[in-house]
């Protein structure tokens, strides 16, 4: 193996002290009474009494979250205060789709650099079951004129129109899904990109299979254990701890079965090979390397550098791509330089894409980049499945990507490098290159 | 010495004059009605009467009581029924000279309000409720065996209605200021910096008319009779085994005294009120009552409460240990004031206990959702470091409890409390060898343990007193009433209630029907008999409890053999769904058809008392009954005083009240067996085959 590149150790540095997430579970299945609030409130109150840090050495929380709850408007300070952090500790929301978890620990993590917060609670958390169902927008015009409307001669074409209004509800769900500037659903970029790249349905279903055999053989050797947390859910109080949307016993017959999802009938993009909808929560802690090792907490690993790069909308998925590149140009590195990487499988063709154009010289010399990056080996990447087989509980993936490269590293690459990345609905792309910590304990 | 200051406001340009009486006394913790606050406020009327005011405002200076009702001991000295009708005609007296006083008169209620504070409050025009944790107005009088007297019942269903009226008055519960604006009972809900402006708005809508008598359908005479009927068997339905008009008399009396009422003019009302009152006044109920409740203030203000509490206060986590039945109870009980991490071995358990939990959070308060969001479910041993408390409901064995306080040592931090909820496991066994012995006592809660009141506090050989006061404070602020006992068998509630268990079954074995038995204990006032709480508690645990006490004591009796051969054919009680009885989802049913097999006294019976009924023995009278089960009750609790596993005989008869539902009407077991004859009492202790204790004289002190 060629010498490893080591990053020098500073004060400054942004560290990770603990983390942890609950499950996820299929939309509507074992969460479908929990809001995201809930499950918020369920991993922050698990991380706190984990972990050594004290709720009151918490300087501020910052959240991602994508499907927002009207009922939980900043669901970040809901959920600090419902799970008993300080009113004095300040707490935000985070917005950028898919990329929620992780701007919410890149943001906590340039407010640790800047010396603004020693501090910080940052995570993703998700309820996709919890999307609302919306009225028509010529419903709400109506009901919005009706309080005015004083006589009975005012109310009667009001009501009218309530009624003639269209009733069926939006689902607010698919139209998330949907990017509006292009008028593409998320599915059919990933058809561009199977297209463009030439990528078979045989090839997608290869590697959404892997990534459930993946799956189930990091659960079953225990790797997830101690990231999960065991969640005894409303109504029935069941424990849950293995994530509910992966199938050891999938196949290829199976998922040849399935029709196109999004573009019938010659698509290849599948409910098989596409992220599940799910609900989940991650929280991090994350501190001043100087501040962790005063107080003497574990230092699990190391946030380097990160990159937010933007792409052609109808090219989404290639996001990865662009937010690596510019991470690897900044800290001088190569691909072969990193030793795990995590790239979240919303769609396996956006993944495979991602692969070829990382091999790609034409696609490097089309972005005048000198050479190609060079892609990842399949056994540095997803190591332990991911979204296609556990699910992609958008403003959560980030900060579980985060999460699970770092504690990979921790069990096989002491101290080696990883990169995170996820492409990001409206064409955008967010990486995060971060290091394990080889003794664990801070010196 | 000044209990009512009156204070004077002449009228400046534009502000009409005001007058204020505000309540405060340096004596006592809170404004009572006793005779010299009484005498003083009818001065202050006088001289109001002289020179009324526009606006005359009643308000308290002390926090978190605006006048908590009439003064109890007050109550509790009255002698004979006339003496106590006049105590209710001078309030009402009082209460009538504040409503036709011709200035506008506003109650600004803080904190608790009962009783005879809330009736002074309903005869001024407008009751403003301060928004407050502590604003609670009620009209408890019933909880003490009367009923309002100083016209309470006259003038509250004009103000709410004579449904709710009815409720508040028959139920005693007390209405927090938000509800008593939304019943009527309030004219306003304001928050505390409002309070001048809430006089500025009422003082302007000026006197208040006539109220109408409402609801209109109360009118018609048969829905009337129907009403009555109704709220007579609602109230009824609680008491179905007891004897009503001599165990609680108050209710059948403010039953028919409201139903008397209802369209009689004011005074006439008010004259039968005093008068009911009077006669409810001089019952033995009335005054065992208040000294119940007087028991339950001596073990909440114990001074080993008062020196713990203000360590107690800093607590904010409590790790349990088991997530059975009672671990989940005392989950519940601490969520009230803490974080809860629920410890448990297996996910399965963990899971039962949390559906367990969230059963009893539906039907718990307002705020049940936000103390079930306070319990962590845990399967490993994380957050122990931060644990306050640790109280373990594991296993009844030794060794189990033993390795548990050996693995939580490890990592709970040097001033957790580690408590164990055993009911018959010596804590200074738990002790042995063990590092942390001084932190480690007993708190024993009683099944189920969210309702409750009592509980246990064992110290064992090495638990230190600061120990024992963190723990006492502990339970007072969950709202629990903590005893002090010593680390004998059984402790001090097992230990006698096992003697009364065994002799309910010798009876049976005897040739009485189990039916008869517990229906007899049940009209003593008993909250079960001794059969359904053998099945409740289960009958292995009651029969290891009984031969471990039985081994340790010569005056427990042995458990009758019939009880093994039902034990061992897997008759366990309500959770095997049968036992003496029959239970279907918790719920009793019939007597178990297959008992016979064990007491031949069990066969049917079709005429309770048919003598033609070939029966081994006689049919025993229920006074009889009731006496033979608890006789030997009594014994035993005397022993424990004579050991010393209780020091105070007043903390005993509370223990009883609290811990068992001894009947509180009937003041406690050392109370009521003190009325007895002492020649008849030790021969019934002779019949019952035991030897007289040495130290009778306990009762002396319970004579009146």
């Amino acid at each position: 193996m060629a010498k490893r590149k080591v990053i020098k150790k500073r004060p400054t540095d942004v560290v990770i002290v603990a983390g942890m997430r609950t499950p996820l579970t299929k939309s509507s299945g074992a969460f479908d009474a929990l809001s995201a609030v809930d499950l918020g409130v369920l991993a922050m109150r698990e991380l706190l009494a984990r972990s050594p840090v004290h709720r009151d050495d918490i300087d501020q929380v910052i959240i991602g979250n994508v499907i927002q709850p009207a009922e939980a408007t900043n669901i970040a300070r809901v959920i600090s205060l419902t799970a008993g952090l300080s009113h004095a500790i300040p707490a935000h929301t985070v917005h950028r789709n898919c990329a929620s978890g992780m701007q919410a620990i890149t943001d906590a993590a340039e407010k640790i650099q800047l010396g603004r917060s020693d501090v910080i609670i940052a995570g993703g958390v998700e309820s996709m079951t919890h999307a609302p169902l919306l009225f028509h927008d010529r419903f709400r015009a109506a009901m919005a004129k009706l309080p005015r409307a004083r006589t009975l001669q005012q109310k009667i074409p009001i009501l009218t129109e309530i009624a003639k209004a269209p009733w069926k509800p939006r689902i607010s769900l698919l139209e998330g899904l949907t990017d509006p500037t292009i008028g593409m659903g998320m599915g059919q970029t990933a058809e561009v990109l199977a297209r463009e790249f030439n990528i078979t349905r045989e090839e997608q279903d290869t590697f959404a299979l892997q990534s459930h055999q993946r799956a189930a053989a990091a659960w079953d050797a225990g790797f997830y254990d101690d990231e999960v947390m065991h969640v005894f859910a409303a109504p029935s109080f069941k424990d849950l701890h293995r994530d509910e949307g992966i199938r050891a016993s999938q196949s290829m017959q199976a998922l040849k079965k399935l029709k196109p999802a999004f573009d019938r009938p010659l698509g290849t993009v599948t409910a098989g090979n596409s992220s599940q909808i799910t609900d989940g929560a991650a929280m991090l802690v994350l501190a001043r390397r100087e501040k962790a090792e005063a107080e003497g907490w574990p230092v699990l690993g190391c946030l380097h550098d990160w990159a937010y790069s933007g792409c052609d909308p109808k090219r989404m998925g290639l996001g990865p791509v662009f937010a690596m590149h510019a991470v690897l140009q900044a800290a001088d590195l190569r691909m072969s330089d990193v030793d795990r990487v995590e790239i979240n499988e919303a769609f396996a063709v956006q993944v495979l894409a991602n692969l070829k154009a990382m091999e790609s010289t034409a696609f490097a010399e089309q972005q005048g980049w000198l050479t190609s990056m060079g892609a990842p080996d399949m056994d540095k990447l997803n190591v332990h499945g991911g979204a296609i087989a556990m699910g992609h509980p958008v403003g959560m993936t980030g900060a579980r990507l985060i999460l699970t490269l770092l504690r990979q590293l921790r069990g096989e690459y002491d101290g080696g490098l990883g990169l995170a990345s996820l492409c990001i609905g409206g064409g955008q792309g967010g990486a995060v290159l971060l290091s394990s910590e080889a003794a664990g304990l801070a010196s | 010495m000044k209990t009512v200051n009156l204070i004077n406001e002449p009228a400046v340009a534009g502000v009409a004059s005001q007058a204020r009486l505000k309540f405060e006394r340096t004596d006592k913790s809170v404004n009572v009605l006793d005779k010299t606050s009484m005498e003083q406020l009818e001065a202050c009327l006088g001289t109001l009467e002289l020179d009324p005011p526009k606006v005359l405002i009643l308000e308290s200076g002390m926090r978190g009581c605006f006048v908590a009702g009439a003064d109890l001991d007050l109550i509790a000295a009255v002698q004979d029924a006339s003496e106590a009708t006049k105590l209710a005609e001078r309030g009402q007296a009082l209460c009538r000279r504040v409503e036709v006083l011709p200035s506008i008169t506003i109650a600004m209620v803080q904190g608790s309000c009962m009783g005879g504070g809330l009736e002074l409050a309903l005869a001024c025009d407008y009751i403003v409720a301060i928004e407050d944790k502590k604003t609670q107005l009620a009209l408890p009088e019933i909880k003490i065996g009367i009923h309002p007297g100083f016209g309470g019942c006259v003038r509250l269903p004009k103000r709410v209605g004579w449904v709710k009226a009815v409720e508040m008055i028959l139920t005693g519960q007390s209405v927090d200021a938000k509800r008593a604006e939304r019943i009527g009972l309030a004219a306003l809900c304001v928050q505390p910096e409002q309070f001048e402006a809430a006089i500025g708005l009422l003082a302007a809508r000026g006197k208040v008319k006539l109220r109408t008598f409402q609801p209109w359908w109360l009118k018609v005479w048969p829905v009337r009779a129907l009403f009555f009927q109704q709220v007579e068997k609602k109230a009824y339905a609680r008491f179905k085994a007891l004897h009503l008009p001599t165990a609680y008399p108050a209710i059948p009396a403010v039953i028919h005294l409201l139903k008397e009422t209802i369209g009689l003019p004011d005074r006439q009302a008010l004259q039968r009120e005093a008068h009911s009152l009077g006669q409810l006044a001089v019952t033995p109920t009335c005054k065992n009552l208040i000294r119940v409740f007087h028991l339950g203030e001596t073990l909440k203000k114990q001074d080993a409460v008062r020196r713990g509490r203000e360590s107690v206060a800093g607590f904010s986590k409590t790790a349990v240990y088991g997530a059975g039945v009672m671990g989940g109870g005392i989950a519940w009980v601490a969520t009230k004031t803490m974080n809860v991490d629920l410890h448990e071995l297996s996910a399965e358990f963990l899971s039962r206990g949390m559906k367990g939990l969230s059963d009893l959070a539906s039907h718990g308060g307002s705020n049940s959702k936000q103390r079930l969001n306070r319990i962590r479910p845990v399967l490993d041993a994380s957050g122990l470091d931060g644990a306050d408390v640790v109280i373990e409901a594991v296993l009844e064995d030794i060794n189990v409890k033993r390795k548990l306080w050996i693995e939580v040592g490890k990592s709970v931090s040097k001033e957790t409390l580690l408590l164990s909820n055993t009911s018959s496991l010596s804590i200074t066994e738990m002790q042995l060898r063990r590092a942390n012995a001084g932190r480690i006592a007993g708190l024993h809660f009683f099944n189920p343990a969210p309702k409750m009141p009592l509980v246990e506090v064992i110290a064992g050989e090495k638990t230190t007193e600061e120990t024992l006061d963190k723990t006492c404070a502990l339970a007072t602020s969950w709202g629990k009433f903590p005893i002090i006992v010593a680390d004998r068998p059984g402790f001090l509630i097992n230990r006698c209630l096992m003697p009364f268990m065994i002799a309910a079954l010798r009876l049976a074995e005897a040739g009485q029907h189990p039916e008869h038995i517990d229906g007899a204990l049940k009209h003593f006032g008993m909250p079960m008999g001794a059969f359904e709480l053998a099945d409740r508690v289960g009958l292995d645990i009651c029969h290891h409890v009984g031969e471990h006490l039985s081994e340790a004591f010569d005056s427990v009796r042995a458990m009758p053999d019939f009880f093994e051969k039902m034990l061992a054919d897997g008759l366990l009680g309500e959770k095997s769904g049968k036992g003496f009885f029959v239970y279907d989802k918790g719920k009793q049913g019939s007597l178990n058809p297959s008992l016979v097999k064990y007491l031949p006294s069990a066969k049917k019976l079709e005429h309770a008392f048919d003598a033609d009924m070939k029966m081994e023995a006689d049919v025993m009278s229920v006074t009889a009954i009731s006496d033979a089960c608890l006789i030997p009750m009594l014994v035993e609790a005397l022993h424990c005083l004579h050991e010393n596993v209780v020091d105070d005989p007043e903390h005993l008869d509370a223990a009883f009240v609290y811990g068992i539902g001894f009947p509180p009407f009937r003041g406690g077991l050392l109370h009521y067996f003190a009325t007895f004859e002492r020649l008849l009492l030790s021969d019934k202790i002779a019949a019952a085959g035991l030897n007289l204790p040495d130290n009778m004289d306990v009762l002396n002190a319970f004579r009146a």
